[in-house]
This record gives C-alpha cells, sequence and structure tokens, in this order.
C-alpha cells in the first residue's frame, strides 16, 4: 500500500515553506473571485481569520511544535455558533436572534487544532432540505454547472470545498445532508456514527437524529479533521462516544481482508444510469463480487421522514403559530404537517428504529464495508420539481435523499466518495462508503483505495 | 384516511396546536400530510412485540451528581 497522498498545505505550512497568513489570503481572494457566482458563503470573518492565521505563524516563528491542522482554512454551515455571530441556521427568523456568546464545541475544536475559520456557509433554511434553493439567502450553485443544485441541506459546505474556497467545511446530516451535497458537488464527506462527535453548540433540525461531520478535498485532510473533531462531550446527551477512536494510522492499512458487498434491490431501483456507473465502478476497485440486501430500507426512510418531519415541525411550533409567511416557502408547509403529525405514528417509528438497528448490525457481522449510490442522480437544475429514475417520475427535492435516509437512521458512519462516472456528462456522484456503528476506520480505509486508485478525487472547477 | 379526511384533520389539528391555516395553505399542509399516511402505513404494517421500546429512552441522571 503507498502512502497517502501527501496532506499539501498542512505539510507546507508545518515546513515553514508557506505561510498561514498566505494561505488564508489565498483562500480569501478565491472567495471574492468566486463567490458571486457560487454563493457559498453568507458570512465571511476576515478580521478572525487574520488572528487565527497570525497566530499559527508566530507559534512557528517560536519554534513551537504546530498542531495538526495548523494553517487550514475552512469554513463552517451556518448552524455552528460562531462567537460574536448570529447563528441563522438558514433562516430569516433567527437573523434577529442575539450573536452566539461562544464558539460551538467543534468550531472549538477546529480553533485548538489551529484550523483557520474563514466564515459561514450557506444552506436550507433550519436543514430542513437537499438542495440548498434558500429563498432568503439565494440558492447555492454547483461550482461544475453553476444552472445546478449544490445539494443540501449544507450546500454551501459542499460548494466551498468543491469551489476550491477551502479545503475542508463542517455541516450536518439528518437524512442526509452531508453525503447528498458532497455528492453532487464532488467532494469528500464523513457523516460519522450517530452520537461520535458533540452536537453542542450547533443549531439542532432533528434530536433524535442529527449529525455533524467534515467535508474535504482529500481523504487526509478528512482524517485528520476528523480526528481533531472527536471528543467525548459529557455535556452533550447526544454524545455517545467514549472514547477517542482516532483514524489516524487505521485508514491507511488498506483493504485485504475486508469483506465489502455492494447493497442491490432498492439502492439499486432508485439509482438512474451515472450512480449505477459510479458504484459499479468503485465495486471493481474495492474488488466487490457480492450484491447484498439492506434490511427494511423504504420502511426506514419512512420511519426516518416521519420522526424528522414531527421533532423539526414540533421544534418550530411557535414561530409557525405567529410568523409562518417568514418560514422558507418551499419547506414551511412541510413543517406544519409534521407539528400534525399523530404521535401514535412518531413513537411506532421510535420503536421501529430499535429493532431496525439490531438487523443493521446483525448485516454486519457478514460484512465490513457496504457501498451504495449517494444519490440517484447527478446534479438538477436549479428549481427542478420532477426527475425520473428507472422509469418513474418523482418529487425532486424529497428524492435526493432517497438511497441516505435509510442509512443514518441507523446511525452507521459513511464516506460519500467523489466520483466521475461518464453517464454523469462532467458532473460527479457520490459512493457511500456504509461500516457499522463505531466503524469510520474501515469506510475510511475504502476511501483511501478508491483515491489511491485515481477513480474518487475533485476536480477543478472552470468558476 | 382519503382526502377529505386528511383535509378535515389538518384543519382540526392546527386549531389543537394553534397554527392558524388559510384555506391554500390548509390544503397544501393535507398534500404533505396524506403522503406521510402513507409512510405510516408501511410502519403500521411491521409486527412490533409489545415489549420492543423507542429507540431512544430517558436516561435518569445520576443523582447525586458525579455518582456512577
Amino acid at each position: 500500500m503507498k502512502n497517502p497522498p501527501a496532506i499539501d498545505l498542512v505539510d507546507a505550512i508545518a515546513r515553514g515553506e508557506r505561510s498561514a497568513a498566505e494561505v488564508l489570503e489565498d483562500s480569501l481572494a478565491r472567495i471574492e473571485a468566486t463567490d458571486q457566482r457560487v454563493n457559498a458563503f453568507t458570512h465571511l470573518g476576515r478580521e478572525r481569520a487574520r488572528k487565527e492565521a497570525a497566530a499559527i505563524d508566530a507559534m512557528r516563528a517560536r519554534g513551537e511544535k504546530l498542531p495538526s491542522l495548523a494553517g487550514l482554512p475552512y469554513a463552517v454551515k451556518n448552524l455552528f455558533d460562531i462567537e460574536g455571530e448570529v447563528t441563522l441556521a438558514g433562516s430569516k427568523i433567527n437573523k434577529t436572534h442575539p450573536p452566539a456568546a461562544a464558539d460551538s464545541v467543534l468550531v472549538a475544536r477546529m480553533q485548538q487544532a489551529g484550523a483557520v475559520l474563514v466564515g459561514g456557509l450557506n444552506m436550507d433554511e433550519y436543514a430542513y432540505g437537499f438542495t440548498t434553493e434558500n429563498t432568503h439567502y439565494g440558492p447555492a450553485h454547483n461550482p461544475h454547472d453553476l444552472a445546478r443544485i449544490a445539494g443540501g441541506s449544507s450546500g454551501g459546505s459542499g460548494a466551498a470545498v468543491a469551489a476550491r474556497q477551502v479545503p475542508v467545511a463542517l455541516g450536518s446530516d439528518t437524512n442526509g445532508s452531508i453525503r447528498v451535497p458532497a455528492s453532487l458537488c464532488g467532494v469528500w464527506g464523513l457523516k460519522p456514527t450517530f452520537g461520535r462527535l458533540s452536537r453542542r453548540g450547533s443549531y439542532p433540525f432533528v434530536h433524535s437524529i442529527d449529525h455533524l461531520g467534515p467535508f474535504a478535498d482529500s481523504v487526509g485532510h478528512l482524517a485528520l479533521c476528523y480526528d481533531a473533531l472527536q471528543f467525548s462531550d459529557a455535556l452533550d446527551p447526544g454524545c455517545h462516544a467514549l472514547s477517542v477512536q482516532p483514524v489516524n494510522g487505521k485508514y491507511q492499512q488498506g483493504i485485504d481482508g475486508l469483506r465489502i458487498g455492494m447493497l442491490g434491490g432498492y439502492f439499486s431501483q432508485y439509482a438512474g444510469p451515472a450512480a449505477r456507473e459510479a458504484v459499479a465502478t468503485a465495486g471493481k476497485a474495492l474488488g466487490v463480487v457480492e450484491l447484498v440486501e439492506w434490511p427494511d430500507p423504504a420502511i426506514a426512510r419512512a420511519a426516518a421522514f416521519i420522526v424528522g418531519a414531527s421533532e423539526g415541525g414540533a421544534l418550530h411550533l411557535a414561530e409557525l403559530r405567529t410568523r409562518a409567511d417568514d418560514f422558507e416557502p418551499l419547506s414551511v408547509d412541510r413543517f406544519i404537517s409534521g407539528a400534525l403529525q399523530p404521535a401514535a405514528w412518531y413513537v411506532r417509528a421510535q420503536r421501529f428504529r430499535r429493532m431496525y438497528r439490531d438487523k443493521v448490525n446483525e448485516l454486519f457481522k457478514h460484512w465490513d464495508v457496504l457501498i451504495a449510490p449517494a444519490t440517484p442522480v447527478t446534479a438538477p437544475a436549479i428549481g427542478t420539481e420532477w426527475i425520473e429514475i428507472g422509469g418513474e417520475r418523482h418529487p425532486c427535492r424529497p428524492s435526493m435523499g432517497l438511497l441516505t435516509q435509510p442509512i443514518s437512521f441507523a446511525g452507521c458512519p459513511v464516506v460519500a466518495a467523489p466520483l466521475w462516472p461518464q453517464a454523469g456528462n462532467g458532473l460527479p456522484v457520490g459512493v457511500q462508503l456504509i461500516a457499522a456503528p463505531w466503524r469510520e476506520d474501515l469506510a475510511m480505509r475504502a476511501a483511501l483505495v478508491l483515491e489511491q486508485s485515481g477513480i474518487a478525487h475533485l476536480k477543478a472547477p472552470s468558476l | 384516511m382519503n382526502e377529505a379526511e386528511v383535509l378535515a384533520y389538518v384543519k382540526a389539528a392546527a386549531v389543537a396546536v394553534g397554527i392558524p391555516l388559510d384555506d391554500a395553505r390548509a390544503q397544501r399542509v393535507a398534500g404533505h400530510l396524506g403522503r406521510t399516511a402513507g409512510m405510516a402505513q408501511l410502519l403500521d404494517d411491521v409486527s412490533m412485540a409489545e415489549d420492543l421500546e423507542p429507540a431512544e429512552v430517558y436516561k435518569a441522571a445520576a443523582f447525586p451528581v458525579g455518582a456512577a
């Protein structure tokens, strides 16, 4: 097994070949040059970024050992608290909230690791969507075709990395909101195990299913970032990690001995030609020979939908009563519908989740990594209402999460790997590398093999 | 539930939780809730043992604070 690709920026700064200030100014210049067209950013924090970069350069000048992400520019979905900034969560309503008193836990972790925060990123309002067609702040545009969606709800995160504005970004994923934009923008994304990373200081969507995680331009950056974020947070009731389990040192081990299968059935039925080609290409590189049936994917998607709508609707009930017209027009009716769901639907969905978890864990007794497309299709045009999959017409916006929703409901860790199938006509589609809960290392091992084989990677957009 | 029943439910439930709805919004919400009802039917068809507990359960905090 070859060594992982050089982690260029971090290495160059650590060796003193580039200063953190220079790397930051390159990032800011790229944002200035491209973001009027991409619309990934909702907030640029130049002053803070320059202070953080200067602190790294000062550490190096003093001869101190630099932390793992020293000088790496990054940005966060605007549902992460940033000290002194209002946490918009993609909404107009939250604009009147007071500024955050402190950074969210994960932003603080990134700062401790030496990363440089550049700003906040566009998203679907309150994370309820898969397209980032945000009416208040404008849609995030796909850097590979500006007329197309970036995916969502962490669309700004996917677009910012794809546009080479920042090498790393943070997002959230309840039903696919890291994996869908990673797939449609052609970048790496990691949705860790449910409960792995602290959510303290981030604006919630669905407490029972919300995950946070990184996007990156390489597997090396993804691993560095994920390891820096790990922290057993006793103050977050949603953080179930008992220990830090770094992937560095493990993800470079290759895939010899790993049992890797490809999900069939539902995951093939809802995959268009480009998605099928991408997963077949990944499967060949990973030595996959067997199709595997995931347990009850359609029921799991239904249960995830019901839990999400109910908790999301209840969370925003006060504003739905008094100022529904200030919500995102594309999702306000779904929020209201969720707030009206009978309690029996919700409870049944949560009871199903327990039996579902056991069935999924049973499957992983026989497999180490399972692969499936991340989205049914490549990025549709902004404003698309309907798409066709396998000869059937489906509503575009919810269908972007058809293949991700069943996986996150089980809480499994997933790496989204960016592939470029011929059928995509220049557009990417992601492949999900799925492992058993708490085994991010296995998914990352498969990710590195795909990167080193040359089939999963970023492409420079012609912006 | 048929379409009229879903709409009637939406209007009644909105009153119960205090969300004002005009007719156009009630119709749109009913469209969403009708589709969710189809999803709920999938779950209704799953056989569940009576002792199957929800995935998320309340956990009492340690007391006194700091006790195992």
